[in-house]
């Protein structure tokens, strides 16, 4: 009987640990609304089930930071980082890049402005008050103000004052309110939200685009198994526009197609970081 | 017929005073940027409106809802725990520090050495736990050992810990100690003298002070989720971020639910402790409400766990504070802001709850108490985070918004501690000058504020203690001060910035605290 009682309790363990392996914990940082987020993942959560065979969670986190922090602690497996949080969770942990979208080879962002303030030109927005996304996010804050300091604006004495809004339709929101004068943001969601009719075109006026530089990618974290991160990698370079279910999942995700991507594409957001003083 | 025997002895002090305080509170107006005619301005009057209308209807929307309730159901869970570990921690520590238990102060022994030396070891230890904001403990937890409710719960835990130990250890040491001497005298341990007659003395008033903590402690979660830590403050923060008007207006009436509720389980369990059934009741209350706190909080914890490692790797990383000259330089400006955001704050405040204190108490007309006692429950129990939020919408970022915060706020905790100092005011100085033919102004000014007012200045001042930190975190929502640079430094994983500001925080809160406990010793 007790070899029994333990039999059956080692069984369970066993399929504890073993339905514990079976469950993908997915996280992106968050640079637009929580429920935005959940929104564009979910069919792709679904697809990823599909093709690994296993339960895949997406775990909601408030802040970029936190996103490294849980990817370094092994909290969640696979994440979807900035360029700028890709570099600081790979100097902090070992984390490997899977894919990246074939506009993140080139992405850039927009400088907006309040439709009201009558401004036009980059450099009239001396003494206006700015806003950035998240201190942590690539394209709301790292690139634009090192592009800005490229054109020898300081932003903490060129503005007024400096905000973080912490997400890229935040920001638009901002500058649409008034709250701030301008704001720089993600070109991509500037544009969905453009063609979703989000954007109140008679109170926030486009003013400029950043040069080029690469970002966003799906990283994992190293001590994943080789074989799933292989598997993962394929399932996003399976996908079709052809192809009408993976049409649906590749233009929630504004990509054309995925591309596999490597540690070496981010060399540039690094010295750009650095040279921003934003990396030590 | 003037006399200069007559002359008020301490005129010149009061003269100095008298001018000194506004030409310094000008000086801090200006620094800050506030200027309160800007509130009268139509187009910051005209965003704060627009937002503010939002408000009404309150989302109702479905998915939102069932967030709300889960959410808030984990926010009393933290608040439960926290305060849980935090009388597990501060308990112990007010034992071994509170002179009122020491044998040389109980029956004049000669003080041993060595233990002096771990006393103030361990008071020091007291005065860090408590100096750190909780929401900085929060989210230096958060940066080093990942996400969720535990991180907001040892935050909780620590902060308030700190504070326990040191009120439990006051109010042992404010207890009559013959008591404790003769037992004491008669070689009884610390731990005896403790058990036999200080805790029977003292039960009650820390049971009281332990219940309002927890009060404290659902209000201080409410927000823990605007640095990922758990709880209401995640929704909070998407939704003002969002300027989604209808979620905040849903959230504020939540808020007041909350607080309502909380002070209604407060004043029944304070009632409760002086029956031997309703201590009982207390008791079994107490321990199946974290009980299920805990039940409900496990299964995050288990999904979520806490990274031991990296609190270690972060702790050294962090233990490096930077000494650089020209980030000193800027460490010193933010803390120049900072200060002069809680003391202006402060006293606005004071103006503030004197104006509304009159009529919230038993001086006023009928028909206005029961709306302004419904207005200063409103402006204490909305968040000062939140404050802090809608006041950047009204003036825009940087410290001007922290100063409308802490005033609107600390209007409301003032004006309603004023009102009780004005109803236990003795009514004979007042009666005795209508009675010689004053009229109301002249009764007011010269019968009752003379009495009232070193009280409400004693209360202004240990207000100010406690908004030093507030205005070091009002920079989470871009209101100026300490709290943007953390977040920052946080955020970009500069640890050894982090650890600098920090070091000023402490540095900050100490210093006015020994400042206000300097002054409140003058003016009695």
């Amino acid at each position: 009987m007790k070899t029994k009682i333990a039999l059956a309790s080692l069984l369970l363990a066993v399929s504890a640990v073993a339905s514990a392996e079976a469950l993908l914990k997915v996280s992106a940082i968050p640079d637009e609304a929580p429920t935005e987020l959940q929104r564009k993942f979910a069919p792709l959560g679904q697809y990823l089930e599909k093709e690994l065979g296993m339960k895949v969670q997406f775990v909601p986190v408030s802040d970029y930071a936190a996103v490294v922090t849980a990817l370094n602690a092994d909290q969640i497996d696979m994440a979807w980082l900035g360029g700028f949080t890709f570099v600081q969770a790979r100097a902090r942990g070992k984390v490997v890049p899977l894919v990246q979208r074939e506009e993140d080879s080139r992405f850039t962002s927009k400088y907006i402005v309040n439709a009201d303030s009558g401004i036009s030109k980059l450099q009239q927005l001396k003494g206006k008050s700015f806003a950035f996304g998240s201190a942590s996010s690539t394209s709301g804050h790292l690139m634009p103000r090192y592009f800005l300091q490229k054109q020898h604006i300081k932003p903490e004495t060129f503005f007024k004052s400096v905000g973080y809004s912490g997400a890229h339709d935040a920001t638009v929101a901002w500058v649409a309110s008034g709250k701030v004068d301008a704001g720089v943001l993600n070109a991509s969601v500037w544009d969905k939200l453009v063609e979703a009719g989000k954007v109140d075109q008679s109170k926030v006026k486009l003013l400029g685009t950043t040069p080029p530089y690469f970002d966003y990618n799906w990283t994992v974290r190293g001590s994943l198994d080789k074989k799933l991160q292989q598997k993962i990698q394929q399932a996003f370079l399976k996908l079709n526009a052809a192809n009408p279910e993976h049409k649906a999942i590749l233009e929630l995700q504004r990509a054309s197609r995925f591309i596999p991507t490597k540690a070496a594409n981010y060399k540039g957001i690094e010295a750009a970081a650095k040279e921003a003083g934003l990396l030590q | 017929m003037l006399n200069s025997s007559l002359h008020d002895p301490a005129h010149a002090s009061r003269l100095a005073g008298l001018i000194a305080t506004p030409l310094l509170l000008l000086a801090a107006m200006a620094y800050t940027g506030f200027n309160p005619l800007l509130l009268a301005d139509g187009d910051t009057a005209g965003t704060l409106w627009r937002f503010v209308a939002d408000f009404f209807p309150p989302s109702r929307d479905g998915a939102f809802l069932h967030d709300l309730l889960r959410e808030t159901a984990t926010t009393l869970a933290i608040a439960s725990s926290g305060l849980a570990l935090a009388v597990l921690l501060g308990l112990p520590l007010a034992l071994l520090t509170s002179r009122a238990l020491d044998r040389d102060h109980l029956c004049g022994d000669a003080p041993a050495c060595p233990w002096q030396w771990l006393q103030r070891l361990l008071r020091a230890v007291l005065i860090v736990l408590r100096g750190v904001p909780d929401l900085v403990w929060a989210l230096l937890l958060v940066r080093a050992a990942g996400l969720g409710s535990l991180p907001a719960v040892l935050a909780l835990g620590l902060a308030y810990g700190g504070m326990l130990g040191k009120v439990y250890a006051e109010i042992l040491e404010s207890q009559p100690p013959q008591a404790a001497a003769a037992l004491a005298a008669s070689g009884a341990s610390r731990l005896a003298v403790f058990g036999y007659t200080l805790l029977p003395q003292a039960a009650s008033e820390l049971i009281s002070y332990s219940v309002y903590r927890w009060e404290c402690a659902i209000r201080a979660s409410a927000v823990m989720g605007f640095v990922g830590a758990g709880g209401l403050g995640l929704l909070l923060d998407t939704s003002m971020r969002m300027l989604n008007g209808g979620e905040v207006g849903s959230l504020l009436l939540l808020f007041a639910a909350l607080v309502a509720l909380t002070e209604g389980v407060s004043r029944v369990s304070r009632a409760a402790i002086h029956s031997r059934a309703g201590g009982a009741a207390l008791a079994a209350g107490t321990l199946s409400l974290l009980a299920l706190s805990l039940l409900w909080l496990w299964p995050q914890w288990r999904a979520a766990p806490f990274d031991i490692a990296g609190l270690w790797r972060f702790a050294q990383e962090f233990l490096r504070p930077t000494l650089r000259s020209d980030f000193l330089v800027q460490v010193g400006s933010s803390v120049l802001e900072t200060l002069l955001v809680s003391a202006l704050g402060s006293a606005l405040a004071f103006i503030g709850g004197a104006l509304l204190a009159l009529p919230a108490s038993n001086r006023g007309p009928r028909w206005l108490r029961a709306p302004v006692q419904l207005l200063l429950n409103f402006l204490r129990g909305t968040p000062d985070l939140l404050w802090g939020a809608l006041a950047v919408l009204a003036l825009g970022l940087g410290p001007a918004a922290g100063v409308l915060a802490l005033a609107v706020h600390t209007s409301g905790v003032l004006g309603r501690l004023f009102a009780q100092t004005l109803e236990n005011t003795p009514p004979d100085a007042e009666a005795a000058l209508r009675h010689s033919g004053a009229g109301h102004l002249a009764c007011l000014c010269y019968g009752l504020l003379p009495q009232a007012l070193p009280q409400w200045l004693a209360y202004t001042l240990y207000r100010w203690e406690n908004n030093i930190r507030i205005a070091a975190i009002l920079g989470l929502v871009g209101a100026g001060g300490l709290g943007q640079q953390l977040y920052l430094a946080l955020s970009l994983f500069q640890l050894s910035n982090a650890a600098t500001l920090i070091l000023a925080m402490l540095l900050l809160s100490w210093g006015v605290e020994s400042f206000s406990r300097w002054l409140r010793q003058r003016l009695q």
